[in-house]
């Protein structure tokens, strides 16, 4: 029987040259690396450098110009009056083009419109002269192209989630259209003439041009779409296209598809690409092998591989305007919560330390908030960012967390709290809550708090029942205005979904929609103090990160241009070059 | 027989329009609303929509509409892939899945076999203790750590197979299948081993020997028949279960297959997908028993297809 | 064989007369032993068996007091300690367990850059939590989620199995419906169904695995059942007079033991899987708490560079594995009457 001990024996060894052969052969590799190692310490232990992006850098095309590309999840919709996801408004932005469209420099410029619109002086009517465009079947793109795509997406039929949500309160009689009280041809649109599409809207709104680029104004031809039926939209054979791209080899379902060039683009010759293959590949780590493989162009890097990967030659910190947040909710199952007492609700915003949890824990370019309006995002008359005029709130400071802490379990007669933080089911999301976890808990003596993640399908219910204490929520903007941010949280409002209510906030929101409108000083200023009722004095949600993202780039692959809102990419200025 | 067999086929109708039926009023427990967008719509769009999908009708009358289109083999249309049917999803995520699944089973199962009868034969010899080992190793590391090890070595560092994607042919099936094979392979190495030694020590297999049968005849003839019966009960749903259970390795291998497809409709709470992935396995998973029950009677003579006490 | 002797000399003298006593032909000259005991006498003669046994004894024990041996909490993050490779004091001369790991690719010793005097046996996760302490931590987890998973999946799984097989009939024919029509739903459903409609947690996790895994013991048995209930010494037995009780405890339970325990050694490590399976497709444990299963998700994620997180749950998971497979053929080999030498 000794052979038997000698089995268990053979059975450990095997198994740990098996486990350590993975870590032993990556070892060597490195050792021609370790020379010069210094250098490589000193970036690590401080902050890495902002990388240059290398799409910056000029280079001359290459003559086969393919781009394979990876993207998180499969296209839901490309029906512009449908679609609602990342992935589908990133589709339709490079296969459609509405009025205006952001360019390389991430300004709104007229597009589908030929210059730029003519807006009367009361901020009301705005006027479009098209260009000479074409649609891929050769036909011209005209004025009652937007007309019918404007009324499609406002119909309540439709179905349309971003029509009634972007052209409600905007566009003249969109809210009663949307809400059956009225036919669908009152909707302010009108086709003066072939070239000439006119909107009225309802009230001044400064952003308005913003929106122009946004997937739900692009037009839609009628004729195709009703000729189509049902099937409109639902495959690459079913869609009519009038932007750089057309999509082939998307068969509704599928996890690829492929943009080729349109040559009947107005702006064709400044699209470089004539292919670029997209595959879905929803594991990070495998996005990555294929990209070191060279299947791909670019791959995002995510989660736990963040931290391996942000110092490597070719990746690529890619700001992102979505900023993250914990809402606090102050009234579940009709009864008041702890949160409702606004010390509580400041001394967990201010009992967690962002700046190490950005860097170590999220590790992926993200920045600390201390705001609800990103970074980089909303800018005045002069060109000067909206952060620099509202400063910080909220920021992390425990003994001011721990005074409030005393104060608020006094004010609630108790002297200890358990609550839940709900959250998504992500790797990352789950690596945070058990942070917060441990920082809210350590800081804050008598506090425990339990962690629920859920997902985010799950998540959007219980946020729409109020069934839950904290949650840690997020919001990208779809229009380059603070008001896509401060909207949020007016009394009632559609995202509230926490009864906070501060009278004050809602009259400076309202303010910025009405008597402001037309003075952009003087809203900011509101948008300023809005920030600062919501965050410092009513802490009604506690800010956490804005996000950022870290993307493996191949240096031959230049010129993609990534929005701060609406569709996240454009392909249309992209090239290959020196591959 | 027959008269079994038709029994058998009208209980695996019942059986379908019981899952059928439990998984519909399962779904109307799941959190969330079917309509991902839901909270962006105003009421009259909510009211407008949910006629669209018929989810505005009472409770028996969806369920009603429901069986209705099911026998007439419509599994709805998803909410998540707008406008589009259950029936094309799931034929078009099918194939990659089933290959998968089938070039794993059969890869699994023959060596697995084969491993298990040489330990058996060879029993308490180093044969015997090295393809016990590797079965156990089969078992002991989760499929998607394997296939992750796969991935790294043979397709990252070696490059003699795609690190994934389904669009190189059998190339792409090479590696995904390997993975999934584990599981088939330790279970089945073990399962033949155990089995065929207790058989070897039976009666009748020293009958067998006494009477001069050789070793290949004992072995294929009377003992690996015997030893099948346990391995068939384990397999069938196993073979099921590599269709479903892929979807970890689908995911690593970024595969577009069904089992990836049906997590993914689980997150979205896309509930017509749900229904009809979940009514397809079970339709699939219950063929399968049903075939194991009948290959018992073939392989076992002694066993009564009818049961019956007795 | 104990009674092979060497063969002596022998004389006339050596030889008693003995009479023939018809009380002593009805003795019994062996001790009598339980069935248990007459296992463990068998088992003890298997020395892979009870080398498994010592390690899976200690492994256990590491999972009691493994969590206080290093002074470092399960729970406790320090961030600034984050991602450290494995550093034992003693063994770092060795060039392994030095702290030296791997960053942007290059080799560099983490404790010295971040500037860390304690000494993490195992490393540290991405909120610079101890890892020797969660993995025995997970290693207690699992193994409590898994023993008991086994143990209601194999009574639930005998006693649904027996019965079916048994009495056959209608009674088998309704008993097997139910288990196709629960064996039909897929696992991923009830379990996530069961996820929502409990809070999250161990008992939640136990609760999905045995809600249909004993379907596959319920099978096995049944088959067996099946099997023998129709071979000739049960015939002969129910021949005799022998009652369905007699019958199943006497003949058909001991010929299916070896089966019954293989299949749950297969369980055992199979609940520890599916556990972290549930982790991987994200509606496993809820985070703090920790199991092998969350614990190897982790470490796979990041295993090309920082390949420790990944290593020691690995080894804890296989020689777990490889011990309760041993001890499960060890028992068999000892509880199979027809296999005993």
């Amino acid at each position: 029987m000794k052979s038997n001990k000698w089995l268990l024996l053979m059975a450990l060894t095997l198994v740990l040259s098996m486990f350590l052969a993975a870590c032993g052969g990556s070892k060597d590799e490195d050792k021609p690396a370790a020379d010069g190692d210094d250098k490589d310490k000193d970036a690590a232990t401080e902050e890495p450098e902002e990388k240059q992006h290398a799409k910056d850098e000029e280079g001359e095309p290459d003559a086969e110009q393919v781009l394979h590309l990876a993207e998180s999840a499969a296209i839901p919709s490309v029906d512009s009056s449908i679609v609602e996801d990342a992935v589908g408004f990133n589709v339709l932005n490079n296969i459609n083009e509405g009025l205006y469209r952001l360019n390389q420099e991430n300004i709104a410029e007229p597009a589908m419109a030929a210059e730029e619109a003519e807006v009367s002086e009361d901020g009301l009517t705005y006027t479009f002269k098209l260009r000479d465009a074409m649609w891929a079947d050769e036909t011209p793109v005209t004025a009652d192209d937007f007309v019918y795509a404007w009324q499609r997406a406002i119909d309540p039929a439709t179905g349309s989630p971003y029509g009634p949500f972007m052209m409600s309160g905007v566009v003249e009689n969109a809210t009663a259209i949307s809400e059956e009280k009225m036919e669908v041809s009152e909707l302010g649109v009108k086709a003066i003439d072939e070239k000439t599409f006119e909107v009225k809207l309802e009230r001044p709104v400064p952003y308005f041009l913003s929106l122009m680029s946004f997937g739900t104004f692009y037009p839609l031809k009628e004729e195709f779409v009703a000729s189509k039926g049902d099937a409109f939209a639902t495959n690459s054979d079913n869609l009519l296209s009038n932007g750089p791209f057309v999509l082939t080899k998307w068969d509704g379902t599928g996890d690829s598809w492929t943009y080729v060039k349109n040559e009947n683009y107005w702006d064709a010759e400044n699209v470089k690409l004539t292919e670029i293959n997209v595959n879905v590949v929803k594991d990070s780590a495998t996005a990555i092998k294929l990209y070191q493989d060279g299947k791909l162009d670019r791959a995002g890097v995510s989660g736990d591989l963040a931290m391996q990967y942000r110092d490597d030659e070719e990746a690529v910190i890619q700001p992102e305007t979505s900023v993250f947040y914990f809402k606090f909710n102050q009234e579940r199952d009709g009864k008041e919560t702890p949160l409702a007492n606004e010390n509580i609700r400041k001394a967990i915003a201010k009992s967690f330390e962002k700046e190490d949890m950005v860097d170590v824990v999220l590790a992926n370019g993200s920045l600390a908030a201390n705001f609800l309006v990103p970074t980089n995002f909303a800018f005045d008359e002069n060109e000067k960012d909206f952060r620099e005029l509202s400063g910080n709130h909220l920021e992390y400071n425990v003994e001011e967390a721990q005074d409030h802490w005393k104060k608020g379990l006094e004010e609630l007669g108790v002297e200890s709290l358990d609550l839940e933080i709900l959250g998504g089911d992500t790797e990352l999301s789950k690596k945070m809550d058990e942070y917060f976890k441990s920082q809210l808990e350590g800081n804050l003596e008598g506090l425990s708090i339990s962690l629920k993640e859920v997902p985010f399908s799950v998540r959007l219910d219980l946020d729409g029942n109020q069934d839950y204490d904290i949650q840690v929520s997020g919001w990208g903007p779809d229009f380059q205005d603070p008001i896509s941010f401060l909207d949020l949280f007016v009394t009632d409002g559609t995202n509230n979904l926490m009864s906070y209510s501060n009278p004050e906030y809602d009259k400076l929101i309202e303010d910025s929609k009405g008597e402001l409108a037309l003075k952009p000083e003087e809203r900011y200023e509101a948008f300023a103090k809005a920030e600062k009722i919501l965050l410092d004095e009513d802490a009604a949600i506690a800010p956490i990160y804005q996000r950022g993202l870290i993307f493996l780039h191949k240096p031959h692959f230049k010129g993609l241009v990534d929005h701060p809102f609406g569709a996240d990419y454009s392909f249309k200025w992209a090239y290959m070059s020196g591959k | 027989m027959v008269k079994y067999i038709g029994k058998r086929i009208v209980y695996m109708f019942i059986t379908l329009i019981l899952i059928a039926t439990a998984s519909f009023f399962l779904m109307q427990t799941l959190p969330g609303s079917p309509i991902a967008s839901y909270n962006k719509l105003n009421d009259t769009q909510k009211a407008i929509v949910e006629k669209k999908y018929g989810i505005d009708k009472p409770k028996p009358v969806q369920y009603a509409i429901y069986m209705k289109n099911l026998a007439k083999g419509d599994l709805g249309t998803s909410f998540v892939f707008k406008g589009k049917s259950v029936n094309d999803l799931l034929a078009k995520r099918l194939k990659p899945s089933l290959i998968l699944g089938a070039q794993a089973m059969v890869f699994g199962t023959i060596v697995g076999i084969l491993l298990g009868m040489l330990a058996a034969l060879k029993h308490n010899t180093f044969w015997d203790y090295g393809s016990t080992f590797l079965a156990i190793l089969g078992i002991s590391i989760p499929s998607f750590v394997f296939a992750s090890l796969l991935q790294y070595w043979i397709a990252s560092e070696w490059h003699l197979l795609p690190v994934g994607l389904w669009n190189d042919g059998w190339k792409s099936s090479v590696l995904p299948s390997l993975a999934l094979a584990m599981g088939p392979l330790a279970l089945s190495a073990r399962f033949i081993r155990t089995e065929m030694i207790e058989v070897l020590n039976s009666d009748y297999i020293v009958l067998a020997k006494a009477k001069g049968a050789n070793g290949f005849e004992i072995a294929f003839k009377h003992a690996f028949r015997n030893a099948l019966i346990p391995l068939i009960t384990v397999l069938g749903p196993l073979a099921a279960g590599l269709v479903t259970g892929s979807l970890v390795v689908e995911q690593i291998f970024a595969i577009p297959g069904i089992g990836e497809q049906f997590v993914s409709s689980i997150m979205t709470n896309d509930h017509a997908t749900i229904m009809g992935t979940t009514l397809m396995f079970s339709a699939f998973l219950i063929v399968v028993i049903f075939i194991v029950d009948i290959l018992y009677g073939v392989i076992d003579p002694r066993i009564r297809v009818s049961g019956g006490k007795g | 064989m104990r009674n092979e002797n060497e063969q002596e000399k022998l004389t006339p003298e050596d030889f008693e007369r003995v009479t023939i006593d018809a009380h002593h032909s009805e003795r019994i000259e062996k001790p009598s032993l339980s069935f248990w005991q007459d296992a463990w006498l068998g088992l003890r003669k298997n020395k892979a068996a009870i080398v498994s046994m010592v390690v899976l004894l200690l492994v256990i024990l590491m999972a009691l007091i493994g969590p206080h041996l290093n002074g470092h909490a399960g729970d406790t993050q320090n961030l600034r300690h984050a991602n450290l490779p494995p550093k034992i004091p003693g063994i770092e001369a060795t060039g392994f367990f030095d702290g030296d790991g791997k960053l942007a690719g290059k080799k560099v010793d983490l404790y010295e850059m971040k500037k860390v005097d304690e000494y993490y046996w195992f490393g540290t996760d991405g909120l610079g939590r101890d890892l020797f302490t969660r993995l025995w931590e997970g290693t207690r987890v699992s193994l409590f989620i898994a023993f008991v998973a086994a143990a209601i999946d194999m009574v639930i799984g005998v006693a649904y199995g027996g019965i079916s097989g048994y009495f056959g009939g209608r009674t088998d024919d309704i008993m097997q419906r139910i288990v196709e029509i629960l064996i039909g739903i897929p696992t991923l459903i009830v379990v996530i169904l069961m996820i929502m409609i409990m809070d999250p947690g161990i008992t939640a996790i136990i609760v999905a695995i045995t809600i249909t895994g004993w379907i596959g013991m319920s099978r096995i048995v049944r088959a067996q059942t099946l099997k023998y209930k129709s071979q000739e010494f049960v015939l002969a037995s129910r021949t005799l007079g022998a009652k369905d009780g007699k019958i199943i405890t006497k003949h058909l339970l001991p010929n299916m033991l070896g089966i019954i325990i293989i299949n749950t050694m297969f369980t055992i490590p199979n609940a520890i899987f599916f556990e972290a399976f549930l982790s991987f497709i994200g509606i496993g444990l809820q985070p703090p708490a920790a199991s092998l299963g969350t614990l190897i998700n982790d470490g796979y994620k990041v295993m090309e560079n920082q390949p420790y997180v990944l290593l020691f749950p690995a080894i804890v998971i296989s020689v777990l594995m490889i011990a309760f497979n041993l001890i499960g053929d060890g028992l068999r080999d000892a509880l199979d009457p027809k296999m005993k030498d």
